[in-house]
């Protein structure tokens, strides 16, 4: 066993021991579903949590984390992310910061023949699913895992109807199938760049955000048909003719809930009142305008959970030329975004961070440390990447806490998580230990997961 | 939703008083002439009594009009402000599916600025890219409020046409494409073109409309056959062919309103309103026959070629033709000027001073079927009102008030006090800011790489 | 100077046997002076002859009864392209913005097509003369794309708006020399500020190389300027061997501070840097279409530089600007102390320049200032003001005789009459008018 753990702790790689049992002795253990455990043990054994106790007896053949003086908390969820997808990393990167939508839907467009109307289902892959594309060999795992991220919602995000998220635990290995927690749990809606006068440029339709609304609006009109046209000619074969096989109605039909795109307030309105219109369980993603306690009335009042990004907006860097200053209200959100985590946990809505593109550790954990030193309470900003994402994609009888019978997903750290100076010591996914890398992979920034909202142009 | 409001300043939020009495002042009502000294009473919302003498209620805010103007609230008929990324779905030629309501941007300072320009409804509309583009909405300017909030209620919608040089310029694209490929051409390429794609649609929903009777008509009698697909794009025109829905057409050239009168007769439908008009004048005979109504510009001229032969004595032609007028702006700056814009068909063509304000008040509102509520100064009608401190038909005079059901949404002394204050408020923010920016470490940076 | 003088008197050869006139009995409105009520004024050999309570007239003269009527000095629009553009979407049909980065050389005048319709709309308003530019409003530099950044545009012209030739409507051939002056960042894009919610990692250091731009491109301007010189001191000296230089010939006047450089400027900032570079190259400057004054009004004061302004009827410049910062710029112009005139910067706009006038009234300008603003002030801006600008006796008669104010919107012009002689007030659109009456 010695020589085993000894080996462990050379490695300093990035791939970890099979599943076996861990073991974190006489750490602080923040639970976030019940109280903190000031001086207690986890044990994880076949990838879920065992035990979890102030007195918890440690199996023989454990690999045991001295804690003492750490803290141990359940593994991060990043709500919504592209980490899994191996070739989204390379061409955001190209894109640089656009989003997978950029680049990808270059490509797209150009292979594709143009389209001329809804009925050519433009930039529409909804019956994609994550967990049919990941690779575990995305090189953005390990960093992400760096900061503390045990678990992505992994979303195909290119064009309009992008595809089925999956929730995946962030495991280095072989065999992508292994990642996946959960299947599919919604599908990604983006409604575009819009732009000022709309489309008719480059591509087809639709081309302005009234365009993409109406688009996705004759979506579930024709899913609806669909449904009820696939009924009636499988009750009764002979009396219709064979309705057309629809893969994107199929995807759509699917998904068990929708991803919105909303950072404005005006936006936040606007996708809530459209989700009602759908008729389809929503979430809201982006944020940056959550602030408001408007907007944060808004989503109580519809009974809608946001993800937030925390990648906020910032003042453009190098001088301002005072010809083309930023607008008061740009200010005021650059000012205030990050203070959405606590307007919302004030006004009793269901809201979870996505790290947007951040992969470092420092970077993320000064991030949410803007959320907490903004008035989100730490307690909170934890819940918000544990529990509360686990809640909103209905997993959190699985995982977002340390609980008997939860998967094994813990992050260990010398100091409390989201500090300046905490560090994150051992990473646990399904039981698998990770140590993370000293320098990291990727720029710190990476690309954004989609630019919610548009410009908001008017001519 | 309140606009931002910045602590200490003094409130921008609009006064809501409940009863409100202007006094002494010019007012002109337009439909019952104008009352050199008088008021106007206002209550929850609606003009209550205009006259020379009235009965003040008790507990009503007065404001003192004394030498100024009172008009009604200025009703644009063709903006393109207030929506949110992009006002042209230019993809394709038939957009009927799209839809303004849709994109309302209740944030954008336009409509602030058409407010202080003593504007207090708009209709706004799609662009004039598509023969067929999308569907529209009247808005009042309610500033500070959410984008449902500002929705006209009860107008009916409307969508928007366009013929001529706009529709037609993706069919002929200059240059090359991406790659260097020949650019994608859309069509229609020409007139004759714009005409076709336009009978076409129409075809098509005559056909879709058969198909929804036809459904309509079994059910109705018990039966339970499966309905027909929902197009969103041939349902708006099938509720042009029903008459529910108010059809504003783009339009420069005699020859193509012309040729748009014969196809909506060949059609079944009337022609609500034609946008610019410019050559309304030379078939003003044919505009009134089919009794479509003429929104134009004042003076707006030779910016392309179909605005060759604009005139503007235009206005007045057509009036005289027996067709309703208004003035329009389809621009964020000349909507700020209405007013004025109204004056010169006084100087053009010889209108009188209530026909020319009628052209920016009542016949907008005739021609968005809203004149039951606005677009005059009478007992009953929405209290949109607008306060100027000179003889409004000019450029000499500037808005001092206006209000919107009842309600003061913009004043210009309150607004010139605060600007200062909010230029201040502004400068410090952005120094805070650019300072935080530059501290080392304070979660701002840009990370290189680990630490 | 010579060449104007022999202009000056070619015009005057053809007009000697012009109509003698006399307006009388009208309430003249001289803007260089109060007005005074029912005079005469007698127009001959294209001026104003004589201006009193009784006049004389010779024989032969029409006179013109206007009791009841104003005259006043025909108006002055300091920002157009009349004759030089006649449908903006028709590139064909437009001839401004030339390619090439320094163009002194070129000249607005003789590309002005007298038959231009705009000249017969704009007439019917009270627009006796205009600025013509080689590039108004900034579109230099083959304005439909291609070419490099243009720094000089050419030679703008002071014409009258009516003439057979362009010859004879020329009242300065080489009225200003038309500069570019490079600005930093956008330089007024369209749609304002960036949206900063849309993240941009990386996304300026643009402003950093736009300092860098707008440095070499100042550099590019002092050098051509240098080199001038150069030539002008070469030239002065009878240098042999010396050959011609177009452009440079065209810069001299310049040089010689009897043409001024126009330059648009629309910041403080951007203002201030004009005015120094200006006085470092020791040329007059007139600066076009400000957006705000503020702190540079002092400095426009001090160095005596004058203001053209753009339409007053024009949107804020940002978002958080003040409401109505376009109207009550000429106000704020007017308290610094610093001169100005008006400009319309389009062709389509030009009949309404009283009303931009009206405007800027109805935010806090004068009413003398702002009719001066469209009259006296340009003239002496564009080195005319012995010549027009002002009803008085020997200046030529540009005048207009209106039924009421002509910032006033409903007023009518009764008379017009340029170079002393009463142009027709019939326009393409007064002929259409009139065939279409018939036919509804």
């Amino acid at each position: 066993m010695k020589l085993a753990t000894a080996l462990l702790l050379f490695a300093a790689c990035v791939f970890a021991a099979e599943p076996s049992t861990v073991a974190v002795r006489n750490a602080r253990i923040v639970t976030v579903s019940g109280p903190v455990i000031a001086k207690g043990t986890v044990v994880v054994r076949n990838g879920l949590i065992e035990a979890v106790g102030e007195n918890v007896t440690i199996p023989e053949d454990a690999f045991i984390v001295e804690g003492e003086g750490l803290t141990v908390y359940p593994g991060l969820i990043d709500s919504l992310s592209t980490v899994g997808f191996a070739n989204a990393a390379a061409s955001t990167a190209a894109a640089g910061g656009r989003g997978g939508r950029g680049a990808q839907t270059a490509v797209a467009t150009a292979a594709a023949p143009r389209s001329m109307g809804p009925e050519d289902r433009p930039q529409t892959t909804s019956w994609e699913s994550a967990a049919d594309e990941i690779s575990a060999s995305d090189s953005r795992i390990p960093a992400v895992r760096s900061a503390g991220v045990t678990t992505a919602a992994t979303f195909p995000t290119r064009g309009i109807f992008g595809g089925q998220g999956s929730i995946i635990d962030l495991i280095s290995g072989e065999k992508p199938g292994e990642m996946v927690v959960v299947p599919t749990i919604g599908q990604y809606i983006s409604v575009g760049r819009g732009g000022f006068g709309g489309g008719g440029g480059g591509g087809g339709y639709p081309g302005s955000l009234m365009g993409y609304i109406a688009y996705v609006r004759q979506v579930y009109l024709d899913a609806d048909h669909y449904k009820m046209a696939m009924a009636a000619w499988d009750k009764d074969p002979r009396s219709m003719e064979r309705p057309m096989y629809d893969r994107a109605l199929e995807g759509v039909l699917a998904s068990k809930r929708i991803l919105l795109p909303a950072n404005r307030e005006v936006e936040i309105d606007r996708m809530l009142r459209f989700a009602a219109e759908l008729k389809q369980p929503a979430i809201l993603y982006g944020g940056h305008e959550a602030y408001k306690p408007e907007a944060a009335e808004l989503l109580k009042k519809s009974n809608m959970s946001m993800l937030v990004s925390l990648r906020w907006p910032e003042l453009p860097r190098g001088e301002i030329d005072p010809d083309n200053e930023p607008t008061m209200r740009a200010l005021e959100t650059i000012h205030k975004a990050p203070a959405a985590g606590a307007a919302l946990q004030k006004a009793g809505v269901k809201f979870a961070f996505y790290t947007d593109g951040i992969d470092q550790p420092r970077e993320l954990q000064r991030a949410v440390k803007r959320a907490i030193d903004a008035g989100l309470s730490r307690e909170d900003a934890i819940r918000a990447m544990t529990l509360t994402p686990a809640e909103i994609y209905g997993v959190a009888d699985r995982m977002g806490s340390i609980e008997k019978g939860k998967i094994g997903n813990l992050v260990v750290t010398r100091g409390d998580l989201f500090d300046d100076r905490a560090q994150v010591l051992w990473v646990i996914v399904d039981g698998r230990q990770y140590k993370p890398e000293t320098g990291g992979q990727g720029n710190g920034r990476g690309p954004a997961t989609e630019q919610p909202g548009n410009p908001g142009g008017n001519r | 939703m309140k606009r931002l409001l910045l602590a200490g300043l003094m409130a921008l939020a609009p006064i809501c008083a409940e009863t409100i009495v202007i006094q002494n002042a010019t007012i002109m009502t337009v439909t019952k002439g104008t009352i050199k000294n008088g008021s106007v009473v206002v209550r929850d919302g609606k003009i209550v009594e205009v006259g020379e003498k009235v009965m003040i209620p008790e507990g009503a805010t007065k404001i003192d009009a004394q030498g100024q103007y009172v008009i009604p609230g200025i009703i644009d008929c063709h903006s393109h402000i207030a929506g949110d990324g992009g006002i042209n779905e230019g993809s394709v030629s038939v957009s009927s599916m799209v839809n303004i309501k849709d994109i309302i941007n209740p944030e954008d300072i336009a409509i602030y600025r058409a407010l202080a320009g003593g504007v207090t409804t708009a209709n706004i509309l799609h662009g004039s890219a598509n023969s067929i583009g999308g569907q529209t909405i009247v808005l009042k300017m309610r500033w500070g409020k959410d984008a449902q909030s500002m929705i006209f209620e009860g107008a009916k919608p409307g969508i928007k046409f366009a013929l001529g040089e706009n529709p037609k310029r993706a069919g002929n694209p200059q240059g090359r494409g991406a790659n260097g490929q020949q650019p994608f051409a859309r069509y229609p390429a020409t007139r004759m073109g714009v005409e076709d794609t336009i009978r076409e649609a129409f075809n098509e929903a005559k056909i879709y409309k058969a198909e929804w009777d036809e459904y309509n008509a079994k059910a109705a009698r018990g039966e339970h056959p499966m309905p027909p697909r929902k197009d969103l794009k041939l349902e708006a025109l099938k509720e042009v062919l029903e008459g529910n829905r108010y059809v504003h057409i783009h339009c420069y050239r005699a020859d193509e309103i012309l040729m748009m009168i014969r196809v909506a007769d060949d059609m079944g439908f009337k022609v609500r309103t034609f946008q610019h008009v410019l050559e309304g004048y030379k078939v003003a005979k044919e505009i009134a026959a089919h009794g479509a109504g003429a929104s134009t510009f004042s003076d707006w001229w030779s910016y392309k070629m179909e605005a060759f032969d604009a005139i503007p004595y235009n206005a007045a032609l057509m009036t005289k033709a027996g067709v309703v007028v208004s003035l329009n702006s389809d621009d964020a700056e000349l909507m700020r000027h209405l007013n004025s814009e109204a004056g010169k068909t006084m100087k053009y063509g010889g209108m009188t001073e209530d026909q020319a304000l009628a052209m920016v008040t009542l016949n907008p509102a005739k021609q968005l079927g809203i004149d039951n509520r606005v677009g005059s100064i009478e007992a009953g009608k929405d209290a949109d009102l607008v306060i100027y401190d000179k003889y409004p038909l000019s450029d000499f005079a500037k808005v001092q008030k206006v209000l919107i059901d009842g309600t003061v949404y913009f004043d210009r002394d309150k607004e010139v006090s605060a600007q200062a204050a909010k230029d201040a408020e502004k400068q410090k923010l952005l120094d805070k800011l650019k300072q935080e920016s530059q501290q080392p470490g304070n979660g701002r940076g840009r990370g290189r790489g680990g630490n | 100077m010579k060449v104007l003088g022999i202009l000056l008197g070619c015009s005057l050869a053809v007009f000697a046997a012009g109509e003698t006139i006399l307006i009388r009995d009208a309430d003249v409105y001289p803007v260089n002076g109060k007005e005074t009520k029912a005079v005469s004024i007698l127009i001959q050999d294209g001026k104003i002859a004589d201006i009193g309570p009784k006049i004389t007239a010779p024989k032969g003269t029409r006179i013109v009864e206007a009791k009841g009527m104003r005259v006043y000095p025909g108006m002055i629009d300091s920002g157009t392209e009349l004759g030089l553009e006649e449908v903006e979407a028709v590139r064909e049909t437009v001839d401004v913005g030339e390619l090439g980065e320094f163009m002194p050389q070129l000249r607005a005048l003789s590309a002005v097509n007298p038959d231009s319709e705009h000249f017969g709309v704009v007439r019917v308003n009270g627009i006796t003369s205009a600025m013509t530019f080689p590039s108004s409003g900034g579109r230099g530099g083959g304005g439909f794309g291609g070419g490099e950044r243009q720094l000089i545009s050419g030679q703008a012209a002071l014409i009258h708006t009516d003439g057979w030739t362009w010859e004879e409507m020329a009242i300065r051939r080489c009225a200003a020399m038309s500069v570019m002056f490079p600005s930093m960042g956008g330089g007024g894009r369209r749609g304002g500020a960036p949206d900063l919610l849309e993240v941009t990692p990386g996304g300026a250091g643009a402003a950093g190389n736009a300092r860098r731009a707008y440095d070499e491109q100042i550099a590019k301007l002092n050098d051509f300027f240098e080199n001038a010189r150069r030539y002008q001191k070469a030239k002065a000296a009878k240098l042999p061997g010396l050959q011609t230089d177009l452009k440079y010939e065209a810069m001299i006047p310049v040089l010689e501070g009897k043409v001024p450089v126009t330059v648009s400027a629309a910041r403080p900032n951007t203002i201030h840097d004009a005015i120094q570079w200006a006085k470092k190259q020791n040329v007059k400057l007139v600066v076009m279409q400000p957006r705000e004054i503020g702190k540079a009004g002092a400095e426009l004061k001090a160095e005596n530089v004058p203001v053209i302004f753009g339409r007053v009827l024009a949107l804020p410049s940002g978002e958080d600007s003040s409401y109505d910062e376009a109207f009550t710029l000429p106000a704020e112009a007017y308290k610094a102390g610093v001169k100005f005139a008006f400009g319309t910067f389009t062709n389509e706009f030009v009949r309404n320049i009283p009303y931009q006038a009206a405007t800027a009234v109805g935010f806090g300008l004068p009413y003398e200032e702002a009719l001066k603003a469209v009259t006296i002030n340009p003239a002496q801006i564009w080195g005319v003001s012995d010549q027009i600008g002002s009803v008085e006796k020997g200046k030529i008669a540009d005048l207009m005789v209106t039924d009421g104010d002509p910032l006033e919107i409903q007023t009518q012009i009764k008379h017009l009459y340029v170079m002393g002689k009463e142009v027709a007030l019939a326009n393409k659109q007064t002929r259409l008018n009139d065939r279409y009456s018939g036919r509804n």
